[in-house]
């Protein structure tokens, strides 16, 4: 198991490195540099003149004229051993401090809505595949495809509006207005969870819909399996059987798919949180592309593809332990 | 498979033509088969016939929308649908119509409002004159599928207007034509990476392989709409429609061949060592020839249901960052645009139809999806043969 | 001796796309107490459903006919009608691994691969003997010490894709025998393994019926190891019985052109030079069954015009044996 793990961690920091340099190139695309963007954003419409030469200036100070190479080493090296993910032009500070407390309040989110879809899909898909070809199982098809074909902003606004009629106003965001800026305290937190299921039930519902459907798929195939069928022949009681053997089965490819869904609910993060009105990261992120605030961009994009690569490590371990078979090779 | 030997003595006349069906059945071509196959999956059928709906309408979307994408009704601003009736309180006639409508000023808010008036009627009419349009970009015409005479002095807003006035049923039948067109643009470009990628993964094994796969693993890792977005915000502002709509295919199209070029790396390297295989490989041919003649005819389909099933995720891709933005711009319409007027709960509540295009990518998506499941159940050799 | 389990008219028949089929029809067979039943027939000719059937292990689109009855004498006498017990009630349950076994053709797909041997071993003696966990413990390890498994306190721990094949084969054994039963089914448990291997867990599976006074189905394509294991057979020619009887009395002296069929195919080691000579024909599909008697079709001496028509009767012209031939009966003969 030891060998196993190191093996996978060494994988994943592969996979990390490597995501970095696609996320720096990114950063690097958009025409013009910080520099550049920076006297726009600090000199337009005030009526001082920006020459090239303070362009110039301001590029060297921050060590933008280095080769590209330098550059990423620079920016890769101050993250992973300082913390530092550089400077935020749009709100004149560090991008850690941009970022700051979103990074909890995004997996708060996160955790709630991957949490919601395994507790509603693994069940349900097990049911379906127990009563398969029932009125249940046909009508759980049909919200299956649904759930995959509704884009999520829709969902969000459809929940929001119902939300609103039978909840209140203000359901929207993640916090009531007294306590948007208070400081964290114990009524804080729970008001957070009042805010929280909406968004959970939104991002979740893509997930779920597509979870229902690969439990229901490999428990239909473990139904079949003669371990079932001799466990059966054993008298083990009915119940217990499909816990214990098919269900428990079952479980796997959700498992080796976290990773898949964490991707999936980042994905639709920075959309829902335009509609919900979720102050995170997705929201961020979506601010900063369009103020084309590359650094707090990137930094964030890196967060959450770090954030898929460690969900996808921990899947790895975690299916390990549950299958046996996987961690001696078989 | 093996009933067909075992039919026994007594041939009677069914006996003959079942035996006939079946001849024909075994000697069908593989793509007969698969859509005879597909033929029998109704829910397929049904959703072909109607993308196949939605293309026509938006190729010939000049001649279908009564109006153009960005003409403005000024008499009739955020208006309801309009639908066409037989009967009124004056009577009923066997020709569809509308009643003309009329400015009032709303007696608590003081706005101009347009209020029905029933002493007019306008009939609906089928090819009618109307605004001037090129069809298909190039053909001139200036007759419409169906609108109102333009001696009527109004117009016909089956499903409403906008803010600005502008017919959301024109809007919508435009978008149709750009939100598919971006889809299958998108589609054929990762198809072109996904086969070259994946080919030479899947031919050439080895480190090319090792490489290639780590590439690919860095793709599927990174979160697919944030990326997306990256690439878009980078697109300068000062960039024409035209370049942003080719932009957005490029986009779409560069991310989406991991999960088919894995599938034809993964096939290429099961048939790789096949005894045709290296027959071709000896008898000289080039790499290339010897994939697209020898290696990929074999799953064809396979590729076939790959492509069909990517069309959702290229579809609501585009929606989602025009819905925010980031992706086409007005004076484009794509069904993201024009779902980014209604992102509110206002609209629901206010202008609902508004959200008329959002039926349309749910339809577009669900039919895909479906033809996609219908198209691998028909490409599966191992169905039932009944 | 005494019958502990007596089949009759047993008919099973599955809802398909295709419609109904039929694939067991009108089976009866017995079983006396210690004694070992051959079920032998073709691939397709039925015996895994008809023996699933006493478990009711057949799947939801299967029923049984109405004039099926199959009745079970338990191990404290009662008699058991097993068709009419309820699903999920705990007299079936006891019925399942507590009275009545059942090894597969599959030992490694029998087990579940997640589970070790010892996990799914005290699962059924928990519920069967009633002992706790450590006792179950114990006795799981003393039976597969009993079947053969050397450092058997090591393996119990193992998960099945640790143990070989045949290893895997004689834990199932282990396994199914653990929870007690009186009647044993074995559906083709040797098929899987390879020849040597198969010789032993045969050898193993004669010593412990005999040790443990159990009936005993065995289930086998293969008349050569019914002569070296059943006391008594029963030939399955697509669903139905057509000859039975004590095992040597039919191996000696076939009646039925299909058994003789059969017989005539297993390869001898004195004609090494002969060519097999398998049955002619393949077996008839379950949705185009034939008409009159079910072997008519490949049958070298059907007699035209009776045959094909109409179904053979049971006949016994050999005491203690059973045949459905016409060749067999007085009718038959003279229209020969
Ligand atoms: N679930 C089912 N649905 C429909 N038909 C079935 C089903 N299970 C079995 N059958 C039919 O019953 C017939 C007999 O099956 P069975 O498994 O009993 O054969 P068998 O004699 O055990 O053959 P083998 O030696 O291959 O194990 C099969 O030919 C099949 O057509
Ligand atoms: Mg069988």
């Amino acid at each position: 198991m030891l060998r196993f793990t190191l093996e996978r961690f060494a994988g994943m920091v592969v996979t990390m490195l490597l995501v970095s340099v696609m996320v720096f190139l990114i950063m690097e695309i958009p025409p013009g540099d910080y520099a550049d963007r920076y006297a726009f954003r600090k000199y337009s419409g005030t009526g001082v003149n920006v020459t090239e030469a303070d362009i110039e200036a301001i590029r060297r100070d921050l060590g933008l004229d280095q080769p590209m190479l330098l550059r990423y080493f620079d920016w890769i090296g101050g993250i992973v051993l300082r913390g530092d993910f550089g400077q935020a032009f749009a709100f004149e500070t560090s991008v850690a401090k941009v970022i700051g407390d979103k990074v909890w309040l995004t997996a708060g989110i996160l955790f709630a809505t991957l949490l919601l879809t395994y507790l509603v899909s693994i069940p349900v898909g097990i049911y379906a595949a127990v009563r398969r070809g029932s009125a249940v199982d046909y009508g759980l098809t049909v919200f299956s495809y649904l759930g995959l074909a509704l884009p999520n902003f829709l969902l969000a606004l459809v929940m929001l509006y119902f939300a609103n009629r039978w909840f209140g106003a203000d359901i929207g965001g993640l916090f009531s207005d007294q306590y948007r800026d208070a400081p964290w305290s114990l009524a804080k937190a729970w008001d957070m969870a009042k805010h929280l299921w909406l968004s959970a039930v939104v991002l979740a519902w893509s997930a779920v819909a597509y979870q229902i459907q690969t439990v229901r798929a490999t428990m239909s195939d473990e139904l079949n399996k003669l371990s079932v069928t001799a466990a059966r022949a054993r008298g083990v009681p009915e119940l217990k059987l499909l816990v214990k053997y098919p269900a428990r089965l079952a479980i796997n490819p959700v498992v080796s798919t976290i990773g898949f869904d964490v991707n999936r609910i980042f994905s639709e993060l920075p959309i829902v949180a335009v509609v919900l009105g979720l102050t995170e990261l997705g929201e961020l992120l979506l601010k900063a592309y369009l103020d084309l605030d590359m650094n707090v961009a990137g930094a964030i994009l890196l967060l959450l593809t770090f954030a898929i690569v460690f969900m996808n490590f921990l899947s790895d371990l975690l299916l390990g332990w549950l299958d046996p078979r996987i961690k001696l090779g078989v | 498979m093996s009933d067909a030997t075992h039919l026994t003595g007594d041939l009677t006349v069914a006996g003959a033509c079942e035996h006939e069906a079946r001849l024909k059945y075994y000697s069908a071509s593989q793509w007969t088969l698969i859509w005879w196959r597909f033929r029998r999956h109704r829910a397929a059928m049904v959703a072909a016939a109607l993308l196949g709906v939605m293309a026509l309408a938006g190729i010939f979307a000049e001649f279908v929308a009564p109006y153009g994408p960005v003409t403005r009704d000024t008499q009739y601003i955020e208006g309801a649908p309009q639908i066409p009736k037989f009967c009124d309180a004056a009577g009923c006639s066997f020709v569809p119509f509308i009643n003309g409508t009329k400015t009032e000023r709303d007696p608590v808010t003081l706005r101009a409002i347009s209020v029905p008036d029933p002493e007019v009627r306008h009939y609906v009419q089928f090819y009618v004159k109307g605004e001037m349009v090129k069809l298909l970009g190039f053909i001139p015409i200036d007759r419409h599928l169906i609108g109102l005479r333009p001696e009527s002095g109004q117009k016909i807003h089956f499903w409403g207007t906008d803010d600005l006035g502008r017919d959301v049923f024109s809007r919508t039948i435009y978008a149709t034509r750009t939100s598919l067109s971006i889809g299958v643009l998108g589609v054929l470009i990762s198809f072109v990476l996904a086969l070259i990628i994946g080919g030479a993964a899947g031919y050439l094994g080895g480190m090319t392989d090792n490489v290639i796969q780590r590439a690919t693993e860095v793709i599927r890792v990174v979160p697919i709409i944030p990326l997306y977005m990256g690439l878009a915000a980078a697109m300068p502002k000062e960039w024409s429609t035209t370049q942003v709509y080719f932009a957005m295919t490029l986009i779409l199209g560069l991310f989406g061949w991991p999960t088919l070029a894995r599938r034809i790396r993964s096939q290429l390297l099961s048939i790789r060592n096949e005894d045709y295989v290296i027959a071709a490989r000896l008898a000289g041919a080039r790499p290339g020839r010897i994939i697209a003649q020898h290696m990929l005819p074999g799953f064809t389909s396979f590729i076939i249901v790959d492509l069909v099933i990517s069309f959702p995720y290229m579809i609501l891709s585009e929606t989602a960052l025009s819905f925010v933005g980031l992706g086409l711009r007005p004076p484009s319409v794509s069904w993201g645009v024009l779902l980014q007027q209604a992102q509110s709960v206002r609209a629901i509540e206010q202008t609902p139809w508004l959200f008329i295009p959002a039926v349309f990518v749910v339809v577009a998506v669900l039919a895909f999806t479906v033809i996609g499941d219908g198209l691998r159940d028909a490409a599966d050799p191992y169905a039932e043969a009944s | 001796m005494s019958k502990m389990l007596s089949v009759e008219n047993l008919s099973i028949s599955f809802r398909t796309d295709e419609g109904v089929i039929t694939p067991v029809k009108g089976v009866s067979f017995t079983v006396e107490k210690g004694r070992t039943l051959g079920l032998v027939g073709e691939s397709g000719s039925g015996k895994s459903i008809s023996t699933k059937a006493l478990m009711q292990l057949l799947p939801g689109t299967a029923r049984l006919g109405a004039a099926s009855r199959m009745i079970y004498t338990a191990k404290d006498g009662q008699q058991i009608s097993l068709g009419n017990l309820r699903h999920g009630s705990k007299e079936l349950r006891r019925i399942r691994g507590g009275e009545i076994g059942m090894i597969f053709q599959e030992p490694m797909a029998s087990f579940s691969p997640v589970y070790t041997i010892g996990n799914q071993m005290m699962e059924a003696i928990m519920l069967h003997r009633g002992l706790k966990k450590r006792e179950a413990r114990q006795f799981a390890i003393g039976m597969l010490n009993k079947v053969g498994i050397s450092n058997a306190a090591a393996r119990v721990d193992q998960y099945p894709h640790e143990l070989s094949g045949g290893m895997r084969q004689r834990a199932m054994i282990a396994l199914t025998l653990s929870a007690g039963p009186a009647l044993l089914i074995a559906d083709e448990p040797t098929t899987a393994l390879d020849v040597t291997i198969q010789a032993q867990v045969l050898d193993l599976m004669r010593d412990l019926q005999r040790e443990l006074g159990m009936g005993m189905i065995f289930i086998t394509h293969d008349l050569g190891v019914i002569a070296q294991i059943a006391d008594d057979v029963a030939v399955m020619y697509l669903g139905t019985i057509v000859e039975r009887g004590p095992a040597k009395e039919v191996i000696r002296n076939p009646q039925h052109p299909y058994t003789q069929g059969l017989l005539d195919a297993i390869p001898s080691l004195d004609h090494l030079h002969d060519r097999l000579k398998p049955v002619p024909g393949d077996i008839p599909s379950p949705t185009a069954r034939p008409g009159g008697c079910p072997f008519h079709t490949r049958c070298t001496q059907a007699i035209a015009g009776t045959c094909e028509v109409h179904e053979p009767p049971e006949t016994s012209a050999i005491p203690g044996c059973a045949v459905r031939c016409w060749l067999h009966t007085s009718q038959g003969r003279s229209a020969a």
